[in-house]
């Protein structure tokens, strides 16, 4: 029981390292792989820009009650459709999860492995593990 | 024991979720039919063709490197002068913090080949064009009548240099140099000069793979020549999409900031 948990941690653990990625700059210059983060809260806003997608979510931090504003890096818009998503799948106003390594600095900002909309888990088209 | 069945088990496992997971994002060529593959194709003319058979699709999806530890056919170790090697210690220590393609800039040489993004190589009268989706949405021209590189006094320094190339056997060669020194030859921020020369050969050997070696001569930087070598995966079906770095690019703020500079 307690391995079969303790396997099921650890292979969890890995999942994102082996999900797909893309990037124009470094991982390990912005974000740290050992600060793993996963968030749930309401978009914002959706910025489907290059060279990154990025997206603003309004997350309530447990032990405050405060709304804290977390931003998501994805990869970039061509790399995003190619593995499925459109422009308009996440819009402001809808209830996300999404998983990642957060930034290095401490800022609330997230190397986005994975997002859920609308019960559907997409890839991020995270840097990591891609690039140094 | 237990925990050596219990390592066994967790390896099993994430071989196989690695091997379970949809290949998507960076730009993955599809696995070629089993059995023998389809020969290079050929123009009209019987010179060998680099780009499309369906004209409305196809492109080649490139794997992208660190750095090129994994594709250096020769020497065995990379041959840094000093200067070299000191750089790319400091570069590797912050994380290449300060890549210039971080900040939407080109890269060359073989660097060019090894993007996230797709290219396609477009075959006409006396020129190739390889056009590239990403890192960033540029483009170079070979040309192939024959012209000599201009004298060096005369030839500005550019990001990608003056391209001239020639067909030996069914292996294009081209010949590169008038680079400037604005670009890192991979993300592990190898650096070199404007004297630097790089020879490139583009073999087709079949129709789902592009074979491209590379020779790097910068003496000013490397005591010997050096050569990468590798193969690009064909995706018939693919399509070029836009990518235009520039648009929004927040990591021009956040590096800028964190060696305290204002962007």
């Amino acid at each position: 029981m307690r391995v079969t948990r303790v396997l099921l941690a650890l292979v969890i653990s890995l999942l994102p390292l082996a999900g797909p990625a893309l990037a124009h700059h470094s991982f390990a210059a912005e974000f740290d792989a050992a600060q793993r983060v996963t968030l749930t809260g309401v978009v914002t806003k959706v910025e489907w820009t290059n060279p990154h997608v990025w997206f603003w979510v309004n997350v309530k931090d447990e032990a405050t009650g405060k709304i804290v504003n977390w931003g998501g890096e994805m990869g970039s818009p061509n790399a995003l459709q190619r593995q499925g998503w459109t422009h308009n799948m996440m819009q402001a106003g809808m209830v996300v999860t999404f998983t990642g390594s957060r930034a290095k600095d401490g800022g609330n900002r997230v190397s986005t492995n994975s997002v859920t909309v609308n019960g559907k888990k997409l890839g991020g088209a995270s840097s990591q593990g891609v690039t140094p | 024991m237990v925990v050596g069945r219990l390592a066994g088990v967790l390896a099993v496992a994430s071989v196989t979720l690695l091997v379970s997971l949809p290949a998507s994002a960076q730009v993955r060529p599809p696995k070629p039919p089993d059995g023998p593959r389809d020969p290079a194709p050929r123009l009209p003319d019987g010179t060998p063709n680099l780009g499309r058979t369906d004209p409305s699709k196809g492109y080649w999806a490139p794997t992208q490197y660190q750095d090129y530890t994994a594709v250096l056919v020769d020497p065995k170790e990379m041959p840094y002068q000093p200067w070299a090697k000191a750089l790319v210690d400091e570069r590797k220590a912050s994380a290449s913090l300060l890549d210039p393609q971080g900040f939407c800039l080109p890269p060359a040489g073989p660097r060019l080949m090894t993007t996230p993004y797709p290219l396609e190589i477009v075959q006409l009268p006396k020129r190739i064009f390889i056009i590239y989706e990403g890192n960033t949405h540029t483009f170079r021209e070979i040309y192939m009548d024959g012209r000599p590189h201009p004298p060096a006094d005369t030839l500005a320094p550019t990001w990608k240099g003056h391209s001239i190339g020639r067909w030996e056997g069914d292996t294009l060669v081209v010949d590169v140099v008038g680079f400037n020194e604005g670009t890192w030859l991979d993300m592990g921020g190898k650096p070199h000069t404007d004297k630097m020369h790089i020879v490139e050969r583009f073999t087709r050997l079949d129709l789902w793979t592009l074979r491209y070696e590379a020779t790097i001569d910068d003496p000013e930087t490397y005591t010997q020549p050096w050569t990468v070598r590798f193969n690009i995966g064909w995706d018939p079906n693919g399509e070029l999409q836009e990518y235009v770095c520039q648009e929004n690019n927040r990591w021009l703020s956040t590096a800028t900031e964190a060696v305290g500079a204002k962007p």
